[in-house]
């Protein structure tokens, strides 16, 4: 049974790029369909996939499934050899716990830092209630990699999993508008940024001509340019 | 091994309710200890054991989770026979779906019309954006009721995770008094006919905390009598 992933903008869309960069990483096949968000008719376009009318959306089969948390736990039970969420029970449950977080949370770094894959990277400065959202994720790093992460580069070890796929995007926001990390969360982004997968998906989103004014903060300058 | 759940003050507690709920309907035995929000025990206790430093907390031994989400999808596995997902993998797979919408989600109604769990049903005004979210929100119930709802009176058929999950849902638009219609009223009735739910609201009328946020009608209140 074929999988289609319905994504947004890559260089903007974080939410898209969870279940994409985890199925790329794991090697899972699918079709991606990408509709570029913020244009006239991209609301109808994405309802017709998803009542909620948000992406990311995976279609597996006659089963639509959305949100990006719920595909990644359909994924981790439909292959499960890809080890999507460690195979220790508390790794897992832990694994779980972050990915949770990130879901339902870090607001203001959601909201001051957009995902933009493109800005030039530099220290700009943040609201406080953002450095807070920083310090804990760096710390959320820093422990699950001391705990669980001896025997690879990502938050588990050496799989990268649904939990990485959770905070890549956030690997982003960090890289791109410099944000303050400890040396081991920047090592961590580092080995994020350098997998197969994140490659792939940077470069289709540096071809990308859509552009969003109210995710780029050095408006009207796009792409340093 | 007794399993043991840290919750916030049965008040207030939206997202401590969701495990509660889900466990004592699964029949799952854990000492509860609720730590009212704001104490210095709160700051002491919460924050020593939840990465997040917010409840609810499960501990099951050394392991320790946070998130309401989390901490169902680690009963689910640990309790494969309790039912805390749908059976059927289409069923379990939007059950994930409707679940994690909820985690991420339907904001303006959590602001607008804060849990209260002791107040009396006194209507409040809605705003767009919060009636965008009742609807939306009447509509996924619906469409779960209709596909995967031939069981029993729940989402599913039978009690499951996702109900948990709407479950605060289902006590802001009953205090709140907020107009639905005859299929959402009748869920709402089944989830507020639980033995479970009953022993929640017993429970948040007899504490003394009072929290002005929670508290639309400042400086009154308008508890259950």
């Amino acid at each position: 049974m074929s999988l289609t992933l319905v994504i947004g903008n890559k260089n903007y869309s974080s939410w898209s790029m969870r279940p994409w960069i985890a199925m790329k990483a794991a090697g899972i096949p699918f079709k991606e369909i990408v509709i570029p968000l913020y244009l006239p008719g991209s609301p109808e376009k994405i309802l017709q996939y998803s009542p909620a009318g948000k992406v990311p959306i995976l279609i597996d089969g006659d089963q639509t499934i959305w949100d990006s948390l719920a595909i990644l736990e359909h994924l981790a039970e439909r292959f499960r050899d890809k080890q999507l969420w460690p195979s220790d029970a508390r790794a897992r449950s832990h694994a779980r716990a972050i990915s949770a977080e990130m879901h339902g949370g870090f607001q203001p770094l959601r909201q001051h830092a957009t995902m933009n894959l493109w800005l030039p990277p530099k220290p700009r400065p943040m609201p406080d209630e953002v450095l807070v959202n920083v310090r804990r994720i760096d710390a959320l790093w820093s422990d699950c990699r001391a705990r669980y992460g001896k025997g690879g580069n990502f938050l588990f070890g050496e799989t990268f999993g649904n939990a990485d796929a959770m905070y890549a995007p956030v690997v982003a926001r960090f890289h791109n508008y410099g944000l303050p990390v400890s040396p081991a969360a920047r090592a961590y982004m580092d080995a994020v940024m350098a997998t197969p997968a994140w490659r792939e998906w940077y470069d289709a989103a540096m071809k990308e001509t859509w552009i969003m004014q109210h995710n780029e903060p050095d408006w009207p300058l796009v792409r340093g340019v | 091994m007794t399993l043991r759940l840290m919750i916030g003050n049965k008040k207030y507690s939206s997202w401590s309710l969701r495990p509660w709920i889900a466990m004592s309907v699964a029949g799952i035995a854990f000492e509860e200890r609720v730590i009212p929000f704001e104490s210095e025990e709160f700051k002491r206790e919460v924050g020593g054991v939840s990465g997040t430093g917010k409840v609810p907390v499960l501990i099951d031994g050394d392991i320790r989770i946070w998130e309401s989400l989390a901490i169902l999808e680690y009963l689910a596995e640990k309790f494969p026979t309790a039912g805390l997902w749908p059976k059927d993998v289409a069923a379990r797979a939007h059950a994930r779906v409707v679940a994690n919408e909820m985690h991420a989600g339907f904001q303006a109604l959590r602001n607008h019309l804060p849990a209260n769990f002791a107040r009396r049903v006194i209507k409040r005004e809605l705003t767009p954006p919060v009636i965008a979210d009742v609807q939306r929100i009447e509509a996924l119930w619906a469409d779960c009721r209709a596909r995967f709802g031939k069981g029993g009176p729940f989402l599913f058929g039978a009690f499951c995770a996702a109900d948990a999950m709407y479950a605060p849902v289902v006590a802001r638009l009953n205090t709140y008094d907020v107009d639905v219609g005859p299929p959402t009223h009748a869920y709402m009735a089944a989830i507020m006919a639980l033995p479970a739910w009953q022993q929640w609201i017993a429970a948040g009328i007899k504490e003394p905390w009072l929290f002005a946020e929670d508290e639309v009608d400042w400086p009154k209140t308008q508890n259950i009598e």
